[in-house]
């Protein structure tokens, strides 16, 4: 899923100065899996902003609504009427969503209520980590399924570093096993150690986020 | 009538309880209650994890100016954990409270059992002093 958390309110607050009516809108999809964005948060964040900018010495009156996906335009109509009454959008959805709403929106100011920050699983309830960060020319079969560019700080393709602890976590964080030291247990339990050691053909970092905007295009899907 | 004034500020407390923590002989109650100096609505909940961010906040924005949860002793929640995830949710509660300034004293979650109708008005007591030094809600008749 795709993983955000708020952002401080403080951060909000100072967006919504000089607004007076504003509607908070959530998205039920991954934001809500990560308990960031669904209708919980939103109808949470609604009640504090009030008392956020009441406190702040500029009431707003809230309104909030979840819609079943932001990233979706046939989902925006929903809040048509919500977001013509409205003068600012706060959203909690990821950055996916919230640009869609700026762009359906946009004679009304929209500000993001969170930082979308990861392609994450929920590993336990209340603990998200990073397994994918869409670098565009997949290198699961050769790692023996486990991501060395969004699980390793440092995307090493050849890893480990010189870095990981002793007890195998990550030099960056404690918390953070060392993937490439995990790639080597799974590659050892298979008998396919050496494996690792061929030489693999240079990875194609154009199709990453680094190589600019992505395009996709399926000419047999357009109409 | 809400009294906005700070001299004789009585403050409006909510308490929110698990009916489990009452004594085995006492009579669930609900509704509004006068104690010293503050008034109490008392609203039975079936256990404490019931209690949910949204309606907490909610009951805030409405211009309650503090909420009490009762909640059993931690290992005698009916549903196991659920007065541990009540508390947990609690302590969200107040750092949400503090960062928007309305002061982490105007939520608190408390344990107990065997609970008379006093000792839950003692409870909301406690929390209309804790929330007195913080003043009458700024969100009342808004
Ligand atoms: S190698 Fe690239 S595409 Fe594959 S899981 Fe990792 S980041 Fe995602
Ligand atoms: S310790 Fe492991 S995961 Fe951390 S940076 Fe080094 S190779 Fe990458």
């Amino acid at each position: 899923m795709i993983t955000a958390e708020w952002k401080p309110i403080e951060e909000m607050v100072g967006y919504l100065r000089g607004h007076k009516k504003v509607l908070v809108i959530g998205c039920a999809t991954c934001v809500a899996e990560c308990a960031a964005g669904g209708e919980r948060e939103v109808e949470t964040l609604a009640p504090l902003l009030a008392m956020a900018m009441q406190n702040d010495g500029n009431p707003i009156e809230v309104k909030s609504a979840t819609l079943e996906r932001q990233c979706e335009p046939e989902f925006l109509e929903a809040i048509a009427e919500a977001a013509a009454e409205a003068d600012a959008i706060v959203s909690v959805a990821c950055g996916i969503g919230m640009q869609l709403v700026a762009e359906r929106y946009a004679d009304t100011s929209l500000y993001p209520g969170v930082n979308t920050t990861s392609l994450s699983i929920r590993e336990e309830p209340g603990l998200w980590t990073s397994r994918c960060a869409a670098c565009g020319d997949c290198v699961l079969g050769f790692t023996f399924g486990l991501c060395p560019v969004a699980r390793c700080a440092k995307s090493l393709q050849n890893g480990p570093c010189g870095g990981t602890r002793t007890n195998g976590m990550c030099e960056i964080n404690e918390d953070t096993p060392c993937i490439w030291r995990l790639i080597v247990e799974r590659a050892t339990a298979r008998g396919r150690l050496e494996d690792l050691t061929k030489v693999r053909p240079p990875k194609n970092w154009s199709n990453s986020p680094a190589g600019g905007p992505k395009r996709m295009l399926r000419e047999d899907l357009r109409s | 009538m809400a009294n906005n004034s700070t001299a004789d500020f009585q403050p409006q407390i909510t308490l929110l309880y698990c009916r489990q923590s009452l004594a085995a002989e006492a009579k669930p109650v609900q509704g509004n209650r006068s104690g010293d100096g503050f008034s109490a609505r008392l609203v039975l909940l079936p256990c404490s994890s019931k209690v949910q961010l949204p309606h907490l906040m909610r009951l805030l924005e409405q211009g309650s100016d503090g909420l009490q949860i009762a909640a059993c002793p931690e290992k005698a929640c009916q549903h196991l954990v659920g007065s541990n995830r009540a508390e947990k949710r609690i302590a969200r509660g107040r750092e949400l409270l503090e960062q928007v300034g309305m002061g982490a004293e105007r939520l608190g979650l408390d344990r107990g059992a065997g609970l008379s109708l006093d000792d839950l008005m003692e409870m909301a007591g406690q929390r209309a002093e804790a929330v007195r030094a913080l003043g009458p809600n700024p969100m009342k008749g808004v």
